[in-house]
């Protein structure tokens, strides 16, 4: 458990922005794998730009409001 | 000698290189130097071994959008944690019980008694260097690789050795200016490079990770410039909601009785509960 800790403190630290990412990544894959969200790929990187701010902002409005 | 896959390759490398080059930079003048080329001749010696092993195969073993996709992933989480940070300070709301804070504190508090402080290795840089070096590195494998075996198969061989020899110049050149460059940064406010460090982790994790799912991004590599813009700004918009809200929440001040009582107002009675 200890090592978790300290590889979650080492590489991000915050919940909100560990979270958020992966929430951001499982998106992009199923827009990048699922034929049906196909037309989606285009707007991958857009996607990924937005995705970061909000990620972002969630975390410092976290952080002003604990 | 081929000219024309020698010149290619330089200016594909050249871009690569600058890349790799940006990463440890900023690794050696905010964390230090010591972590930040270990990092970075640990990736080369790695770049070397993975070299020498595939060769030519290289291109067809390695999975370098999966691997782009890891580091992008990686970056982007190192970059947001910075960029919050800096955003935070720079808004005035860092929090008081910062640890780093303390930290730096201390290491001040040393400095000014007149110790010195030995540069110890930090695995947050070495990591970051090394990283950052062993995918461009390997992406510029790839183009020594590709552009030199682009001419007949007869040729191939001669084509490796010109891109390579591109490749060679541009990493020179770039280590050349880079070298140069770096007195000048290290009279940049460490709060500034912090911040410069986030936008810069988090343009290059957005790139590396969208291409990673196999996108090609409008313009190719001049495309990071523009990533940088987006997130300067979106950071100057940030800084300025925080600094409002900051406003916002701290309360008004109020004005002295003595002020009060020279502009016609009666002091306030303290309510005298039994």
């Amino acid at each position: 458990m200890k090592v978790i800790r300290a590889i979650y403190n080492f590489i991000v630290g915050d919940m909100t922005i560990l979270i958020g990412v992966i929430i951001t990544m499982l998106v992009l894959a199923l827009i990048s794998y699922v034929g049906a969200l196909a037309p989606l790929r285009v707007a991958t990187g857009i996607i990924l730009v937005v995705a970061v701010l909000v990620v972002l902002t969630a975390s410092l409005y976290r952080e002003i409001r604990g | 000698m081929q000219w024309a896959i020698a010149t290619a390759a330089f200016l594909a490398s050249a871009v690569e290189f600058v890349e790799a080059f940006t990463i440890v930079l900023v690794v050696g003048v905010t964390i230090n130097w010591r972590s930040s080329l270990l990092g970075a001749f640990a990736a080369a010696a790695t770049l070397a071994v993975i070299v020498a092993t595939l060769g030519v195969a290289l291109v067809k073993w390695v999975p370098i959008n999966d691997f782009r996709l890891a580091v992008g992933i990686i970056l982007i989480l190192f970059g947001l944690k910075w960029l919050k940070k800096a955003i935070l300070r720079y808004s005035g709301l860092k929090a008081l019980h910062d640890e780093e804070a303390i930290f730096e504190e201390n290491m001040a508090e040393i400095r000014a008694r007149g110790g010195t402080i030995a540069p110890s290795f930090q695995p947050f840089g070495i990591v970051l260097s090394y990283k950052a070096v062993l995918l461009e590195g390997l992406e510029v494998a790839f183009i020594v690789i590709t552009f030199g075996s682009s001419i007949s198969k007869t040729a191939a061989a001669s084509g490796i050795l010109s891109a390579a020899l591109g490749a060679t110049a541009a990493g020179v050149l770039v280590i050349t200016a880079g070298a140069i460059i770096q007195a000048p940064l290290t009279r940049v406010p460490e709060n500034t490079l912090k911040f410069v460090v986030g936008i810069m982790l988090t343009s290059f994790g957005t790139f590396w990770a969208a291409e990673g799912f196999g996108f090609a991004w409008p313009l190719s590599d001049a495309f990071i410039p523009i990533l940088i813009a987006i997130y300067l700004l979106a950071s100057y918009a940030l800084v300025s909601w925080l600094k409002q809200y900051k406003r916002r929440a701290s309360p008004r001040p109020s004005l002295p009785s003595v002020e009060r009582e020279s502009e016609g107002e009666a002091p306030e009675q303290e309510e005298v509960r039994p």
